[in-house]
């Protein structure tokens, strides 16, 4: 029997997860739905403030109830074992609008787990809320990672992620970084890869802001560490050269390719 | 932040060229949106200002000072040239009634000749898209774009009594300039005179003391508002202006007196009769001035680049930042304005981005990880492995439907429920897909997808797999699970299911896509003797099957019968730009089929 065809996007993501294991890191996981806690104010997004305006989210209707019912919003001593009072019992649910809600999470948990120095990488779905268009998606899949220890630093993560667009897209993949801003990195960076003769923008990252580790129970005179996001679609069209995001969410075998 | 490189440059004589400055701006500042030449020989660069240096940079002055930083060249301060008469004693009164304004200077000028605008601000606004009201109202607004801060001039004598600052009353109201009708909330914070409503603090000034070309007294605001009243009111009320943006991203209360004197000036330049009073301040309570430390040492281990302390002091005498330092301990005061400065790793995104990202050099940290295997993911790639080798192909479709049990809030499209099963999006594939059979090289589809459900009881992975007779769904830990399955579980998390997928192999070349207009399948079945291979049969037709074949020939069927063998073969033709006819497919069919039948005992059936 011939064996079924493959998605693009997991192709890529199976070829993601290979090249960060190979360089330490754990694969994480977590839930699509997801508490603002979690989505924003872990991540040091100040309420009411124009960074939210940022990344159109999608909250959920009545979505206490709906938090009620789930594991994944148990305070963390009910999910671990440990006390834990950040995440109030009955948070508004968002669809996440990003995978550093699961670096968030993993770090979280590997702190009061003891497992520091400690690397993670996610890769998942995400929602925005935005009008579709070739390059636009309501839902897409990003790829978010970080490392945390004593001497993590900004080389660190150049080395980590030029190892990764060199394995993804060629050897001859260069990377650079360009100042930027988020509210849960400091610096923040924007990261750029030069393909076929182009710089490229790629994906998000910085130095975790102390005001997360704070949040997720860390100590940030005592470790620091980078991370990084951004769009695994987007790596996937530059990659295979396909023109249209909405190919991948259609169904339509004729996208399996390769 | 459209910046005028004219404009830019009575600032910094010395700045680069446009072309340069692109690069200087999007290694060590922010991304440059766009760059547009102007007929009149202007450059109009477009700035992408991040967040954290929206206090300082939404401004001719402030990118200026930046740059004259950055590149160390002269920043010629325009403050001589500001002049302004002797003030007189005045009466204005101002009351400030509410926690959200930070300081509120006033200032009435008499005798002010409301008429057409200097060319030089006409060209400044119109360079970055601003339209010329008259001379007042433009030189308030130059002013803004110029160094930073939303100013105001309101018609002193349609103002009843003094100005005050409060927070409205629920159900009052206001036209603005623009002739919008607003109703206020009492969160809502206002100006105010005895009367009446007169603008929306820091959002956008009212009708009712507008400055028209009768005006003859104005009063100058020159104030400062919380930044999240401004924007909680600007929200609530749907006004995008320009003073909103600067203020809803905070500025300092330190800018204000600046402003009020670069705009008398201005006022002054254009008119000379009138008559200047002196500026009531009132500012509750003053910045403060503040002071951060931060160390050599750790600014290196968080870049993972050496820099050193006379790199540091170097960098701080450019920004004019008064500091001390003591064995690669640096206490610097902060700038009024920079309001992104508050803690250690600030300094250190500070002072890689001005030597530069480049400067640091990549590594791979050599730590011994111990990463566990993710279970959840574990499950996934054994199920998909298993699936990819039964022969079924893999789907992603969209997580949102018209009808559901979980629903958002507010969505761009008409889909506002998550969907609760894979089934009914795989259906749709299915058929979609079986439309397609020929063109996938198979009549029997078969698909699946693992994904994410979403119920009353929250989220659940599941699996769904099937062809055109059904689909079967269930959650992914009852798919792994046995009896279900001929396979045997995996055991523990790492194990997969053979043969592996998605390794080393798969995925070079590049996307071909398809062609939107419809596709037409044809067979050959051919009898030749027993000893040609269906590879001379193959060849054959592939050189007379033209340009239209997008898929095959394909050898599907085969069979042997006294002495003789039968292949057939599948095509698949289509155009990209056209509709193919039956006629045009007809015609290739019978090229092929008169070339089969020139070999000896060759026969198409």
């Amino acid at each position: 029997m011939n064996k079924g065809t493959e998605h693009p996007l997991s192709i890529l993501a199976n070829q993601a997860y290979d090249a960060f294991s190979d360089m330490g890191f754990e694969i994480a996981t977590g839930p699509e739905l997801e508490s603002d806690w979690y989505n924003f104010y872990v991540l040091n997004f100040p309420k009411d403030h124009p960074a939210l305006d940022m990344q159109d989210t999608f909250w959920i209707k009545n979505s206490k109830d709906l938090a009620k019912n789930s594991p994944d919003f148990a305070p963390l001593d009910k999910r671990t074992g440990d006390q834990h009072d950040s995440l109030n019992s009955s948070p508004n649910l968002v669809l996440r609008t990003h995978t550093t809600t699961v670096t968030a999470r993993s770090l979280e948990k590997a702190g009061k787990d003891g497992r520091l120095p400690a690397a993670f990488i996610s890769i998942g779905k995400v929602f925005r809320n935005e009008a579709t268009d070739i390059t636009h998606e309501m839902q897409f899949f990003q790829i978010d990672g970080a490392m945390v220890g004593e001497n993590i630093s900004i080389a660190d993560l150049k080395g980590v992620l030029t190892k990764f667009y060199k394995k993804m897209l060629g050897e001859e993949i260069e990377i650079e970084f360009r100042p930027s801003f988020f509210p849960f990195t400091e610096p923040s960076i924007e990261v750029f890869a030069k393909f076929k003769g182009h710089w490229l923008e790629m994906m998000g990252a910085g130095m975790l802001h102390p005001n997360v580790l704070r949040n997720i129970g860390l100590d940030p005179s005592k470790v620091q560490g980078f991370a990084f996001g951004g769009g695994l679609d987007r790596i996937a069209m530059i990659k295979w050269n396909i023109s249209d995001v909405r190919l991948f969410y259609q169904g339509d075998l004729r996208l399996n390719q390769f | 932040m459209k910046i005028s490189y004219n404009w830019l440059k009575w600032y910094v004589p010395d700045v680069p060229t446009a072309d340069k400055l692109v690069d200087i701006f999007n290694y060590h500042l922010c991304e440059v949106e766009s760059i547009e030449k102007r007929e009149d020989g202007d450059i109009i660069l477009d700035l992408k200002i991040l967040p954290n240096r929206a206090h300082d940079l939404l401004s001719h002055q402030g990118v200026a000072r930046e740059l004259a930083s950055l590149l160390n060249i002269a920043y010629v301060d325009p403050t001589p040239k500001y002049k302004i008469p002797e003030s007189k004693t005045t009466k204005l009164e101002v009351k400030i009634d509410t926690g959200n304004c930070r300081r509120y200077m006033g200032r009435i000028i008499k005798n002010v000749k409301v008429g057409p605008t200097p060319d030089w601000v006409v060209q400044h606004l119109a360079s970055i898209g601003q339209r010329s009201i008259n001379n007042i109202v433009d030189a308030a607004n130059i002013v803004m774009f110029d160094c930073g801060q939303p100013t105001h001039a309101f018609d002193l004598d349609k103002v009843q009594g003094g100005v005050v600052v409060r927070e409205a009353k629920d159900g009052e109201a206001l036209n603005t300039l623009d002739n919008k009708a607003v109703t206020f909330k009492n969160s809502n914070v206002i100006i105010a005179d005895s009367k009446n409503t007169l603008a929306i603090a820091g959002i956008k000034g009212g009708k009712i003391a507008e400055v028209d070309n009768n005006t003859k007294n104005i009063i100058l605001e020159c104030a400062n508002f919380d930044s999240i009243s401004v924007r909680k009111t600007a929200q609530a009320l749907n006004i995008f202006t320009d003073a909103r943006k600067r203020f809803e991203n905070d500025l300092s209360p330190e800018l204000a007196p600046y402003a009020m004197r670069e705009l008398s000036s201005l006022i002054f330049e254009m008119c000379p009769e009138a008559t200047f009073e002196d500026i009531v301040d009132i500012y509750p309570k003053k910045q403060e001035s503040r002071k951060l430390s931060f160390s050599t040492d750790r600014v290196s281990k968080i870049l993972g680049l050496k820099v050193s302390v006379d790199e540091i002091k170097d960098i701080l005498k450019r920004y004019l930042f008064e500091y001390a330092e003591k064995a690669g301990k640096f206490e610097i005061v902060v700038l009024t304005m920079r309001l992104d400065l508050t803690i250690e790793e600030d300094m250190a995104e500070e002072i890689v981005r001005i030597l530069g990202y480049d400067k640091v050099k990549g590594d791979i940290p050599k730590i011994n990880f111990k990463p566990q295997v993710n279970k959840t993911r574990a499950k996934i790639m054994w199920a998909r492995n298993k699936l990819l080798a039964e022969g079924y192909s893999e789907a992603m479709t969209y997580a949102f439907c018209n009808k559901g049990e979980v629903e958002v809030q507010n969505s761009a499209s008409d889909k506002k429920f998550l969907r609760t099963n894979l089934s009914d999006g795989l259906k749709e594939s299915i058929k979609l897909n079986q439309l397609n059979a020929p063109f996938l090289g198979s009549d029997k589809v078969q698909v699946f997808e693992i994904g994410t459900v979403f119920k009353k009881s929250g989220e659940e992975m599941h699996v769904a797999f099937g062809d055109k007779k059904g689909v079967k769904e269930m959650k992914l830990d009852e798919f792994i699970s046995p009896p279900r399955l001929s396979g045997s579980p995996p055991q523990k998390g790492g194990e997969e299911f053979p043969p592996q997928f998605g390794k080393e192999g798969a995925g070079g070349g590049n996307f071909k896509m398809w062609s939107l207009f419809p596709f037409i399948a044809r067979d050959v079945a051919v009898w030749v003797p027993e000893n040609i291979k269906s590879a001379e049969v193959l060849k054959v037709i592939k050189e007379n099957t033209g340009d239209m074949v997008i898929r095959g020939p394909e050898l599907f069927d085969e069979f042997k019968k006294d002495g003789k063998v039968s292949y057939a073969f599948r095509m698949v033709f289509q155009s990209y730009d056209r509709t193919l006819t039956d006629a045009e497919t007809n015609e290739i069919m019978a090229k092929i089929t008169s070339k089969i039948k020139e070999n000896n005992g060759w026969q198409v059936r």
